[in-house]
């Protein structure tokens, strides 16, 4: 089992992690459009019994 | 319905109702011409996203392709109704774009049923497939994602969804993932990609082909798969989306043009007939003196 793994993350997060990391690496002018992949709007509502569940984390 | 009301007996008097007063005509005539501004002006806006999308998009297809050949490889028999299934349904929070999100929703009913089994769950990515999905399928929604469609959707939009559908808790045998498919600037195709979780992977047949392959490999692969997979069906669905958009403000600008016609020739016409009378009546007058 690899270290991430045992630390709790999965696959997708681990490399959303790296690919931050890579990002921040870039030269200065490159940074700045590919800081805005990082982002993400998407929010999630976890459903139970027919009706949404207001505390989603 | 047609040959009953031409049975009808209309009345003389009902030809006074196509003469509305110029006043009533002129505000309708105003009206639609700002409806046909409206919505030739967002025919050009999505036509600009459409491009963007597009171009995205062919990149973001060798995300798919791969992940895709690989679960369709395994060829497994998935007993659907004994096992876990879980349904993702890919499709954005805005409206005005013709039939994108009901496609999706008639294809999920006709793969679930009315009734669907209790072992079927469906995530709805997008307020649209929300709406529709809350109606029949409301004890099976499993979640719900909002703030999609805004702007262009990024591998770390499908990232999130990914990570949210593996940590919910429910753990899915099988799964499919409902989207349309581009295929050109009119068309597009409600498509579905099945998607596996590890434990039914290693059971296929067709894995023992692949070698050296240990559970570690194969759990990366099927997580990374599945985001990919999602990044995929959202670029697909954003690229429909604005195209479909495209097309159905080209044909509101068309009707709303039709009905500006239309409305001008009552317009006319009307002002005409007023103009008649009162000078009928000003001549009437004058012989009266």
């Amino acid at each position: 089992m690899t270290f991430w793994r045992e630390a709790g993350l999965n696959y997708v997060r681990y490399s959303q992690i790296c690919a931050k990391i890579v990002r921040q690496c870039l030269k200065a002018d490159l940074r700045e459009a590919a800081a805005k992949r990082n982002e993400s709007t998407v929010k999630a509502v976890m459903w139970k019994d027919g009706k949404p569940v207001p505390a989603a984390k | 319905m047609l040959s009953r009301t031409s049975l009808q007996f209309v009345p003389a008097s009902t030809q006074v109702r196509g003469m509305a007063t110029l006043k009533e005509i002129s505000m309708r005539l105003k009206a639609v011409t700002n409806i046909q501004k409206i919505t030739k002006s967002m025919k050009m806006i999505s036509a600009a996203k459409y491009s963007k999308a597009e171009r995205e998009l062919k990149p973001a297809r060798s995300y798919g392709v791969g992940a895709k050949a690989f679960y369709e490889k395994l060829e497994v028999d998935c007993e659907k109704h004994q096992a876990n299934h879980l349904v993702v349904a890919i499709s954005s929070d805005k409206g005005l774009c013709g039939a994108v999100h009901t496609s999706i929703f008639r294809a999920i009913r006709a793969m679930v049923g009315d009734k669907p089994a209790s072992n079927i769950k469906v995530v709805a990515v997008g307020d649209k497939m929300k709406a529709l999905l809350q109606k029949d399928f409301k004890n099976n929604l499993l979640m719900t994602m909002k703030d999609i469609g805004k702007s262009p959707p990024t591998f770390s939009d499908a990232a999130v969804v990914a990570n949210q559908i593996m940590s919910c808790g429910y753990e899915f045998d099988s799964a499919e993932l409902f989207f349309n498919h581009f295929r050109s600037i009119v068309s597009y195709n409600t498509t579905t990609i099945p998607l596996y979780s590890v434990g039914t992977i290693s059971e296929a047949d067709n894995i023992t082909q692949y070698d050296s392959i240990d559970e570690d490999v194969l759990r990366n692969y099927q997580e990374f798969s599945l985001a990919s997979l999602i990044y995929f069906a959202m670029k697909e669905s954003a690229c429909s989306e604005q195209s479909a958009r495209m097309t159905a403000m080209e044909s509101a600008s068309k009707n709303a043009g039709e009905m500006i016609e239309k409305l001008q020739m009552t317009y006319n016409r009307t002002r005409q007939a007023v103009i008649t009378r009162e000078l009928i009546e000003i001549i009437s007058g004058a012989a009266a003196l």
